[in-house]
């Protein structure tokens, strides 16, 4: 037998209700702490305000992949219908004018791109779908899908350490302070 | 963030209001230029010649329907966040009351259109029901064929009965909606019984206004032209008319707040909210103008291509193109950034900018028809049949000037009457401390 030695992944810290969840974040944040999040079995209304979180860059991602939508759907069109063969419909010109006839497709590819970046853009970002999380390992932690508001502090944060986090997080209304080391 | 929590001690007890010295200026001036409006109207509609009595009659008609369309959005924003049972709204609810509570006197405006002096230029189809001598069925058997089968419809009598339907029925819905939001304001027990009551009248008073702006527009727009139908008509007229009326309320919430009004009540929260259904309406009104315009392209009937042929000729097309992205590519794109939204200024401009696109809009609505109609009826007076009249444009410009000044006079005065945010409803903290 050799010992082990296991990696600490920070603090984890129960809170009693959505309410109280949001204003210890409120002063986690206001501590400076960068790495931190906060777990809660629902969403909760201004939480990313309380968390001091910076708005996401995936509506950019959408935007631009609107406009991808709309330019391939404009190019497949126009290509086929009016440079490669010229479709004649009831008389209607084969020209850029016809080009309310495309209208319905350059909106359902706006749709579809802006749906698939806001998909696999949100998937990139939250670094999903993952095996495991480090929180896994405690034996609490599950009911964060259930009854209870936790809030955790990793170890690799700057302001991280060992005795005046877990006095910030037990002052601010923590209980069931646990430090979480990462299974092997 | 963590911004200050309002509890009811923010909320003035005896309610926010205008001081009337702030706006006594403007509201003289609109009222004048307005009366003094009018009655050159009335001169030019009943007295003048000929040539200008039929121009002007289009310029009055597209000046009240266009003002028109702002008041019925009022009501709408009114009834829908009674019937909804929304909340978030409250704060600005009452500039939704103020803004529809000037229907009744809007409508006042359309008097001229019920003389047939006026009618004889606008609606085609009355010249052809009054030149019958006895009945007028029988006379339309054999004049025209089309008006014997719609004759259940446009007929005088149900003509003239609906449009004193559309006028007095909106108004009592509002008129009474503000009347029970009002009395609220000072009562020692303001309660619950208010809001519920309110809630109720609104389901069923929805439909009269879904009728009133669908059948004011069949009955004054599209009875320019009786051989043309569109079965998209009455939501496209709507879909401008729920847009522009929110533009209005997020300019009227702006200013007063400006002035130092709806402290604590209305946050950037509520602007961002009036902002998204400006951007929302931007998009329906896309949809569902392209889609009236699609459904008549693509299927080529002569009775529905007349609209769009009128409008693709001439100096018409390049405003119609232009329409297409500055009222919707343009405020889309500009719509979609959250910040804007939430700042009162930015979004005032895009209201404004709105509006501006919504005179384009209906100008094109009740305007093209002109030369084509007067061509039609009375060519030795007015030129035979083309696509604009000249000089008529002078006249389109008196008629929004005058019953735009109308508009700002009765909304000026309806703000001024009462509390600016209903400051006993019971939901005023809900709305106050609105997040999204």
């Amino acid at each position: 037998m050799s010992t082990t030695r296991k990696r600490v992944y920070g603090y984890l810290a129960e809170f009693k209700s959505a309410s109280a969840l949001y204003k210890a974040a409120e002063k986690v944040r206001d501590a400076g702490f960068r790495k931190w999040d906060c777990y809660s079995p629902y969403p909760i209304h201004g939480l990313d305000g309380a968390m001091g979180m910076k708005r996401s860059i995936l509506p950019w991602f959408v935007f631009f992949g609107g406009i991808t939508g709309t330019a391939t759907a404009f190019t497949l069109a126009y290509t086929t219908q009016v440079v490669i063969y010229p479709t004649v419909v009831q008389a209607k010109p084969a020209n850029i004018f016809s080009v309310p006839a495309f209208f319905p497709v350059m909106f359902e590819l706006t749709i579809l791109f802006s749906g698939f970046t806001v998909l696999f853009g949100l998937l990139g970002l939250i670094q999903l779908p993952r095996l495991n999380h480090p929180l896994f390992a405690s034996k609490q932690f599950h009911r964060a899908t259930d009854d209870a508001f936790f809030i955790a502090i990793e170890a690799r944060d700057p302001k991280f350490s060992p005795n005046q986090t877990k006095e910030l997080l037990s002052s601010i209304g923590g209980e069931n302070i646990e430090l979480v080391e990462e299974e092997d | 963030m963590g911004h200050h929590h309002v509890t009811s001690a923010d909320i003035a007890i005896n309610g926010d209001h205008l001081d009337p010295s702030k706006v006594s200026k403007v509201k003289t001036a609109a009222m004048v230029i307005a009366a003094i409006g009018t009655l050159v109207s009335i001169y030019l509609l009943f007295v003048g010649s000929e040539k200008t009595r039929g121009t002007y009659a289009y310029s009055w008609l597209f000046a009240f329907y266009f003002f028109l369309t702002l008041s019925i959005g009022g009501c709408f924003w009114t009834l829908l966040h009674n019937v909804s049972n929304s909340g978030w709204g409250t704060s600005v609810r009452r500039t939704f009351e103020n803004l529809g509570s000037t229907y009744p006197w809007m409508f006042l405006f359309g008097i001229p259109l019920l003389f047939p002096q006026v009618q004889q230029y606008l609606y085609e189809w009355m010249n052809i029901h009054r030149e019958a001598h006895g009945s007028v069925k029988e006379h339309l058997h054999h004049a025209d064929h089309l008006l014997y089968n719609k004759y259940w419809f446009m007929n005088l009598p149900f003509w003239y009965a609906r449009v004193i339907f559309w006028g007095v029925g909106l108004s009592l819905v509002i008129i009474g909606l503000r009347k029970l939001s009002t009395a609220q304001d000072t009562d020692p027990n303001p309660g619950t019984a208010r809001l519920f009551k309110a809630r109720f009248h609104s389901t069923y008073t929805l439909i009269i206004f879904a009728l009133t702006i669908t059948f004011t527009g069949f009955d004054f727009m599209m009875g320019l032209d009786y051989k043309w139908f569109s079965t998209m008509w009455g939501v496209y007229l709507f879909s401008g008319s729920a847009l522009n009326s929110m533009a209005v309320i997020i300019l009227v919430c702006a200013w007063l707040k400006s002035q130092g009004h709806l402290k604590h009540v209305t946050t950037g929260e509520h602007f961002h909210i009036m902002g998204k259904l400006l951007f929302a309406f931007t998009v329906f009104w896309a949809y569902i103008s392209f889609s009236q315009f699609f459904l008549i392209w693509y299927a080529g009937i002569t009775e529905e291509t007349s609209y769009f042929l009128i409008r693709n000729t001439g100096n018409w097309n390049t405003a119609m193109i232009f329409l297409v992205f500055g009222h919707f590519v343009f405020p889309f794109v500009i719509l979609l950034q959250a910040w804007l939204k939430k700042n009162p200024k930015a979004l005032s401009i895009m209201a404004a900018y709105t509006l501006v696109m919504h005179v384009l809009d209906h100008y094109l609505i009740s305007i093209p028809e002109r030369g084509i109609s007067l061509g039609n009826i009375k060519p030795g007076v007015f030129g035979e049949i083309q696509p604009a009249i000249p000089g008529a444009f002078w006249g389109d410009i008196l008629a929004f000037v005058t019953i735009g000044s109308a508009f700002i006079f009765f909304l000026l005065r309806a703000i001024g009457q009462h509390s600016l945010y209903p400051n006993r409803d019971p939901r005023i903290l809900e709305s106050a401390n609105l997040s999204n």
